[in-house]
């Protein structure tokens, strides 16, 4: 009898370690969640296959969890783009259009899966010290703009690339990212 | 001089072999289905029909019949859409209600604008960019342009369009209020989002079944979801409503009337087979009209069919007659008493109606040759077959018409003089104060809260069933759009100055060749200093420069068709009307006008603006419907008059003197009503004339056997019946929550009343019978 107990505990403290490790896209977003502001630097190489050529841009970013994205280039040219998640409700439809491709891209930032998959069939690969999300279009609409959407990272998301279906591709690395204050006045 | 008996026997037969023939030509006709019409303006002359302009009204409301539209707000959104698409998605089962429904953001996301849009970019501008390139040749375009090459959201085409000008003009095409929000499609009422569902009908919306399970899916989701609110637009909602009010008036009105019809009868000749024999010229007047009126006419109005069978009802009136004599009179009945009298009464309802068959209205003539051959038919049968169908007169029957004659029958008391006086006292009130009312909320039978929805849902999404365009033709497509261009530009200017209105017009995304021309130069302009500019200053390749300008070598011109074939074109398929025979034709839609004193004037000045150009007319379908409507209704109150006129001085040639007493029961009843209309502000309208016909036809059999008088009491009884019966099945309809039998009714509920009372004063009862002597004490 006390055998068979032994036997059992032994047999839970073998499984409760796969169970901690087996790491899923909730967890995934808590982890992301868990930072409300992060800033930090990133590094945009476009590349266009009509032209084979490369566009590369570079500057600094700050985001705060589900309002905004300030994204501010410093090379080749300084500009300033904000992209935010709520969106006027009286706006043209032009603005609409940017509003959803900023939606779309504040949704990969922060790992907001359920909003993502509605659109994307997901999977996750790896652990929470490195791990890969995989996007692929559920819509033959969305398939004729984007082939697949890869995200890696640990803490932070670190890689974004973006394979378009006209062959087109986008990698986004950021780094020297840091939790900042949040209400910190963002220029 | 009646004919003799075997003559008579003959003549039956002739007929029964008649009929029989009527009903295998019925058979023939109707093996496919009752070629049936229900367009209002099939009732018109040729001549004033308008083809493009039903054309461009059925296009319009196509949209509104094929598909519908659900609004739903609920404190969890998603969830609440989920159950709701699930559920409509599942109405109908083996038989699905729908074809599609749009629920989820992706159903309406923007596919690819489609190749042939794409290649004619470079001939579309907005006017925001048409106007950089004017001031300085698109400097100002760099910029964004710049962002949108290095913008991780934005996509990058700087070949094909380094500028971007297809999204700008795509984006400045779309301008639905519609936007996608948690994957749903919303819009946004207040300021709360709401979530839109439009369901494309598999079958028609008045498909009973399909409203059942419609009704039925919607029922089902409000039980499990009290929390949610929904409102609707479509027109299967007001199918649906009308097929209910229909269903319950039916039971109600309906077998109310006909258990008190048949209730009253019985009372009177206690024998079902009596009623059955009266019942029985109705039927074969049907069966004689039916064929006649489909040969003679090809289709069948459905107007034609309701109110001509309402008019062959009066037809009752000759059986009733001939029952109530016989009754009385027993064995001692001969038919050839009573002859000229039911000789009077139908060539009186004929001349009545026939009047109308010489209008030139073909719906009035259909309605007057279905009814005068009804009223022919069952004559024939009440005067051929009755008399030789056994009947066992009940002996109560005649108790009671002797009984009914001492209480109620005529006491006369009419002078002409005071006939006159009264006349005039009615025709001056109905001159002074009677107003009419054609508006078509007489055909809309849907309840207010459903209307009301329906508007407040169709300005949320920022469009109407298109009641009021311009139609524009030209002789070729450039030129049309050339008109269209015009237009559309002094509309603009009107807007400008502060009218409120918007403008759905298909120059706006399909520009005039020559605009398309011009548009490419100023492309020219803008491929060549700022490309350049755009190029040095993003580290693009230099040979971009060369292969973008290569694309502007060969553009194609978008043409109609090229649009309305690509996704977003779709929605405007419903301005375009095309070929006309003689060149092509669209429409430009007007939406959110205002109402009260400005829309009177926005009327006008549209009217002027399409008077004064070639090639284009407003349009404004309400009140064209109700202009048909109105002509319609003073067409048949003209040719009335002629008729009544005419019958007038058919009926002095025989009744001289007492002329006076037979009008006065059918004249009095409808001058009546009229005066009731006008004293009480009701406004007269074309369903309350046609109740009044019923009245004048009723009216004129009572004054007419009153007149003849012979076998008082049967007589009096007959008319009593026939006043009676006729309230029940018409008069009832007053109660009705349809506008146009609600005023049916009323008319046949007044007009009845007074004929009956007025028959009573009018007839030359008190001085001449014997058998009123025992009541004389009774005034």
């Amino acid at each position: 009898m006390t055998r068979l107990l032994a036997l059992l505990l032994a047999l839970l403290l073998a499984l409760l370690p796969a169970t901690a490790l087996a790491f899923g896209l909730g967890d995934l977003q808590r982890r992301l969640e868990a930072t409300p502001s992060l800033e930090g630097r990133f590094a945009q190489t476009r590349h266009l296959a009509d032209l084979d050529s490369q566009l590369e841009s570079t500057g600094h970013f700050r985001y705060e969890r589900d309002v905004r994205v300030v994204w501010t280039l410093e090379t080749p040219v300084e500009e300033r783009l904000e992209f935010s998640a709520a969106s006027p409700p009286e706006m043209g439809a032009d603005d609409r259009r940017q509003a959803q491709a900023a939606a779309l891209f504040l949704d990969l930032l922060q790992g907001h899966w359920q909003a993502l998959e509605e659109r994307f069939t997901l999977t996750l690969a790896g652990d929470a010290d490195a791990w890969r999300v995989t996007l692929r279009p559920r819509q033959a609409a969305l398939r004729q703009r984007i082939a697949e959407i890869r995200l890696r990272g640990d803490r932070y998301l670190e890689r974004l690339a973006l394979d378009a279906a006209n062959g087109d591709r986008l990698r986004v690395r950021l780094f020297d990212q840091r939790a900042a204050e949040a209400g910190d006045a963002a220029p | 001089m009646p004919p003799p008996e075997p003559r008579r026997r003959l003549l039956a037969t002739l007929w029964a072999g008649l009929l029989l023939g009527c009903a295998l030509l019925l058979a023939w006709q109707l093996r496919d289905g009752l070629p049936a019409d229900t367009r209002l303006t099939a009732m018109l002359p040729e001549d004033r029909r308008t083809p493009l302009i039903e054309r461009a009204d059925d296009q319009l409301g196509q949209a509104f019949s094929e598909r519908f539209v659900l609004l739903l707000d609920a404190p969890s959104l998603p969830d609440a859409a989920a159950d709701l698409a699930r559920a409509l998605q599942a109405a109908g089962g083996q038989h699905p209600l729908l074809d599609r429904l749009d629920w989820r953001a992706s159903d309406l996301a923007d596919r690819g604008p489609g190749e042939r849009l794409a290649e004619a970019r470079y001939r579309l501008l907005t006017d925001d960019v048409r106007r950089e390139i004017d001031a300085d040749g698109g400097q100002a375009l760099v910029a964004p342009a710049l962002r949108a090459l290095f913008s991780p959201t934005a996509t990058a085409d700087p070949v094909a369009d380094p500028f971007g000008l297809l999204d700008r003009w795509l984006a400045a095409r779309d301008t639905s209020p519609v936007q996608a929000r948690d994957g749903l499609l919303t819009v946004v009422n207040g300021d709360r989002p709401q979530a839109l569902l439009i369901g494309h009908l598999a079958v028609s919306p008045y498909d009973l079944a399909a409203q059942r399970s419609l009704t039925a899916a919607l029922d089902a989701f409000r039980a499990d979801h009290p929390e949610a609110t929904l409102s609707r637009s479509g027109l299967v909602f007001h199918a649906a409503a009308g097929a209910r009010q229909a269903r319950g008036e039916i039971t109600t009105i309906g077998l109310g009337a006909l258990a008190g019809l048949l209730g009253v009868l019985l009372v009177v000749f206690r024998s079902p087979w009596a009623i059955a024999q009266m019942l029985l010229p109705l039927a074969t007047g049907l069966l004689l009209a039916l064929p006649l009126t489909l040969l003679l006419f090809g289709r069948l109005h459905l107007l034609t069919l309701a109110f001509g069978a309402s008019l062959v009802g009066i037809a009752i009136d000759y059986a009733l007659h001939l029952q109530c004599r016989r009754a009385v009179q027993g064995r001692t009945f001969r038919l050839r008493a009573l002859l000229p009298a039911l000789g009077l009464g139908l060539a009186s309802s004929l001349v009545a109606y026939l009047a109308q068959a010489l209008t030139p209205m073909p719906g009035l003539r259909q309605m007057a040759v279905f009814a005068a051959l009804g009223l022919a038919g069952a004559w024939l049968t009440v005067v051929l077959w009755l008399p030789r169908l056994r009947l066992a007169p009940h002996p109560v029957t005649a108790r009671l018409a002797q009984g009914w004659w001492r209480r109620t029958g005529p006491r006369g008391g009419l002078s002409p003089r005071l006939a006159l006086v009264g006349l005039l006292l009615v025709v001056g009130l109905v001159a002074w104060r009677l107003d009419a009312d054609d508006s078509l909320a007489l055909l809309n039978p849907s309840p207010a809260d459903l209307l009301a929805e329906e508007r407040a849902l169709q300005g949320l999404l920022g469009r109407d069933t298109g009641r009021r365009y311009l139609l524009v033709s030209a002789t070729d497509e450039p030129r049309l759009l050339e008109r269209l261009e015009g237009l559309g530009a002094t509309l603009e200017r009107w807007r400008d100055q502060g009218a409120d209105f918007s403008v759905h017009n298909l120059a706006d995304s399909v520009p005039s060749p020559a605009r398309q021309e011009a548009d490419l130069a100023r492309v020219r302009r803008l491929y060549d200093g700022p490309l350049a500019e755009l190029v040095a200053q993003s580290g693009l390749p230099a040979r971009t420069l060369a292969r973008a300008r290569a694309r502007l070598e060969t553009v194609p011109v978008l043409g109609v068709e090229a649009w309305l074939a690509s996704p977003l074109g779709r929605h405007q398929r419903r301005l375009w009307i095309g070929d006309t025979g003689d060149g092509v034709a669209s429409l430009i839609l007007l939406n959110g006008l205002p109402a009260g004193p400005g829309a009177e004037a926005l009327d006008t000045r549209l009217r002027a603006l399409a008077d004064a150009r070639p090639g284009v007319t407003y349009v404004d379908r309400a009140a064209r419907l109700g202009r048909l409507l109105g002509e319609l209704r003073v067409q048949i109150a003209g040719w009335l008059g002629g008729a009544l006129a005419l019958l007038a001085l058919g009926l002095a040639w025989r009744y001289r003197g007492r002329t006076w007493r037979v009008l006065t029961p059918p004249l009095g009843g409808v001058l009546g009503v009229l005066g009731i209309y006008a004293l009480a502000g009701i406004p007269l309208n074309v369903f309350s004339q046609l109740g009044l016909l019923l009245v004048l036809g009723i009216g004129l059999d009572a004054g007419i056997f009153g007149a003849e008088a012979e076998g008082r009491a049967a007589t009096w009884l007959a008319i009593s019946l026939s006043t009676l019966t006729s309230l029940l099945a018409f008069g009832l309809l007053a109660f009705s929550a349809t506008p146009a039998l609600h005023f049916l009714g009323l008319s046949c509920l007044i007009g009845l009343a007074l004929v009956w009372g007025l028959v009573r004063w009018a007839a030359p009862g008190a001085e001449a019978s014997p058998m009123e002597t025992a009541d004389a004490a009774t005034p």
